[in-house]
């Protein structure tokens, strides 16, 4: 799962990308609306953490623009302003959920985990696929309630699969929702996290889709 | 303006009233110019009328006067009769006389017996005129007023005339008396006085009703102004708006001016008030931040930086809140509609609680439902009870707008656990969390608390037919 951070003050940019790094999750940040639009009109986010009040195009501004040219990957708002009418603008604007400054980091993962799990069409905190089951509360797979030892890379390709279930999620996808815009990326490494999982894994739960990607499904 | 308005809109006495100051200065003018007038018209015409008077008699005289002549016996006899018919019927009110002067030395017993009245008008019939003792010098004539024979006052006029008798050569001296009634003289002057003063008067009350006229039109223009004011007031207009006499709209304008500078600047305290919220939230949300992580050492300290930001938002953000409200309630003139309102906060509940998978209904209101005041500050209080009611609802929020007696009543209903009677006081009161299970500040209630009292309106906290809690927002109504 990859996030995009919006927040022109930088300490509170680094605990935040702190934070969601140790949740899981790929991170990239953006400290003004020019580079935050440029950043979420271009890279396929699971999700967008927005500050409204930014230099140079304000936030309200940046996701209308997303939202006209048809970018719809959930966006949470996060601001000190906490007026109701400011909320109502916001979710005019497209925005998906509202958190105000100061915030409880745990609110933040949650609130960030219902509105990807919701983008994804699920209902549950708990995503399951045949025996297997993933907590994103926790981070935590489990395969028939024993618990996997994943390393981080291991589980952003696992939770983007279960995410994705039955759904044929090609390399450069992966690639895409696992790594960091800055990151050294090499598609070759998604072959070997995939290899890593299988080891791990029941057999036969993901499978290679020849030519076109990966699959996680059930097993019939 | 008759009856000046206090701050609370409660009629009081006029204390000097531009209507009275007008109009008395124009009737003290109309009356004073109207006997002035008069006076002077029918004094006027009596000194008219008198010196015709006199001179109709002193005519008679000239015709006595030169119709006298001497008779054998040496007798004064007239050679012409008198012209004017009314001097030969008895009583007609005008009269003449010839007297022989007393003391003149005359021989004939008989004439000196005859002096007073030797010759008279046949109107005269048999009365003579008693005349007082004057014995006018050549060439003067005389004044009196006598009484007549019938009682009536009389104005005379007399003259002495010597005529030199032919049998003796002496010259023998008359006295030529003419004499009328003066209601001859008064009675015209009283007619005419009677129709002049009808007349004046007739035009002294169209003058005051047209004085009267000219100032209720004159100040129609500021009971206008006065109606515009109070639409500004009530929340149904924003500024002052009609034509008004050039006289009036410089007023106008800078009132306008007023009202649009006073919106500016409470813009302006919003704009710098959300400012300073943001100013001051993020630093602290880093350190926040910062004493949450699980690398912190000092776990005292940490906790310490918790409470105390904890502390530090709440405060931010009652204050800012009363800050803003405060500003807000005092711009007249504002009105927002609810419904969109209404609309907006659904939307944004519904997206911001969609996890809950709640049922939130908003009952149509009535498009022309307005509240009197900031479409924020009913944002606000509407959307802080709207969150409560949906973090505490188990499947179903419904919101309805009615007005009543001349109020605007939100009523937001929830099917949750609901709230004790004695708790519900404690939550508005203290903005204190009733459980602390539900993530809030806790501080919502309070703060619309705060916002309903600046309105002068109340919120209502009672059973809810849907088995949790009913909160109604009482507030001014636009009309």
């Amino acid at each position: 799962m990859r996030i995009l951070i919006v927040e022109d003050e930088p300490t509170l940019q680094a605990q935040l990308a702190d934070g969601l790094g140790a949740a899981g999750y790929a991170v990239d940040a953006a400290g003004n609306g020019v580079d935050a639009h440029y950043l979420g009109d271009t890279e396929p986010y699971d999700a967008v953490i927005l500050d409204l009040g930014l230099p140079q195009m304000d936030g309200i501004t940046v996701l209308k623009k997303w939202r006209s040219a048809g970018r719809t990957m959930p966006v949470l708002i996060l601001t000190a302003r906490d007026g109701w009418h400011e909320k109502v603008a916001g979710i005019d604007a497209g925005a998906d959920d509202y958190l105000t400054k100061p915030f409880h980091m745990e609110e933040l993962l949650a609130r960030l985990r219902a509105l990807i799990r919701r983008a994804g069409g699920h209902a549950s905190a708990e995503l399951i696929c045949g025996p297997l089951t993933l907590d994103t509360r926790n981070n935590r797979a489990t395969v028939d309630g024993q618990a996997l030892t994943l390393t981080s890379h291991e589980y952003r390709v696992l939770a983007y699969l279960m995410h994705h279930r039955d759904e044929v999620v090609s390399r450069s996808d992966l690639v895409e929702h696992i790594y960091a815009q800055d990151f050294d990326r090499d598609s070759n490494t998604v072959e070997v996290f995939i290899a890593r999982l299988r080891k791990k894994l029941p057999p036969r739960l993901i499978e290679t889709v020849r030519g076109l990607g990966y699959r996680l499904s059930a097993p019939q | 303006m008759t009856a000046a308005v206090t701050r609370d809109g409660v009629s009081a006495l006029p204390r000097g009233s531009l209507r009275l100051r007008l109009l008395s200065g124009t009737l003290v003018w109309i009356a004073a110019s109207i006997v002035v007038a008069g006076w002077g018209l029918s004094n006027l015409f009596h000194r008219h009328v008198e010196a015709q008077f006199y001179t109709e008699l002193q005519t008679h005289l000239d015709q006595l006067t030169a119709n006298l002549t001497l008779d054998a016996r040496g007798l004064p006899v007239l050679a012409l009769p008198l012209s004017d018919p009314r001097l030969s019927r008895p009583y007609s009110g005008r009269y003449w006389q010839i007297d022989r002067i007393e003391n003149d030395n005359y021989e004939d017993s008989r004439a000196a017996a005859a002096g007073i009245g030797l010759l008279r008008s046949r109107s005269l019939w048999d009365q003579v005129l008693t005349v007082p003792a004057d014995t006018p010098a050549d060439g003067e004539l005389h004044r009196h007023r006598i009484t007549g024979p019938e009682g009536g006052k009389l104005g005379m006029i007399e003259r002495s005339v010597r005529i030199d008798d032919d049998a003796d050569g002496k010259p023998r001296t008359f006295r030529l008396i003419a004499a009328a009634d003066e209601r001859q003289m008064s009675e015209p002057v009283s007619r005419f006085s009677g129709a002049l003063w009808l007349a004046l008067g007739a035009l002294g009350a169209g003058l005051v009703i047209a004085a009267m006229v000219q100032v209720f039109v004159g100040l129609a223009p500021l009971q206008k102004l006065r109606a515009a004011l109070g639409k500004v007031r009530s929340g149904e207009m924003q500024r002052l708006e009609g034509e008004f006499p050039a006289e009036i709209m410089p007023l106008v304008a800078e009132f306008n001016t007023v009202l649009a500078q006073n919106a500016e600047v409470v813009e302006r305290a919003r704009t710098q008030a959300g400012n300073l919220a943001h100013a001051l939230k993020t630093p602290l949300s880093v350190l926040f931040n910062a004493a949450q992580s699980p690398d912190t050492h000092d776990r005292e300290l940490s906790g310490l930086v918790i409470d105390q930001v904890g502390i530090a938002r709440r405060q931010v953000d009652y204050h800012l809140a009363r800050a803003q409200a405060a500003a807000s309630a005092r711009i007249p003139g504002t009105r927002t509609p609810v419904s969109p309102i209404i609309e907006g906060l659904a939307r944004t509940m519904r997206r911001i609680h969609a996890d809950r998978q709640l049922v939130l209904t908003a009952m149509p209101a009535s498009t022309s439902l307005s509240f009197r005041g900031e479409a924020q500050d009913l944002q606000e209080m509407l959307g802080n009870l709207l969150d409560n009611a949906c973090k505490w609802a188990s499947h179903r929020v419904e919101i309805s707008t009615c007005s009543k007696d001349d109020q605007l009543r939100i009523v937001v209903d929830d099917d949750g656990a609901g709230l004790a009677v004695k708790q519900r006081d404690a939550v508005i009161r203290r903005g204190a969390r009733a459980d602390e299970e539900v993530p809030g500040s806790g501080l919502g209630l309070a703060i619309v608390d705060d916002l309903v009292r600046l309105y002068g309106g109340q919120i209502v906290l009672a059973d809810s037919p849907l088995g949790g809690l009913r909160s109604v927002l009482v507030l001014p109504l636009a009309r």
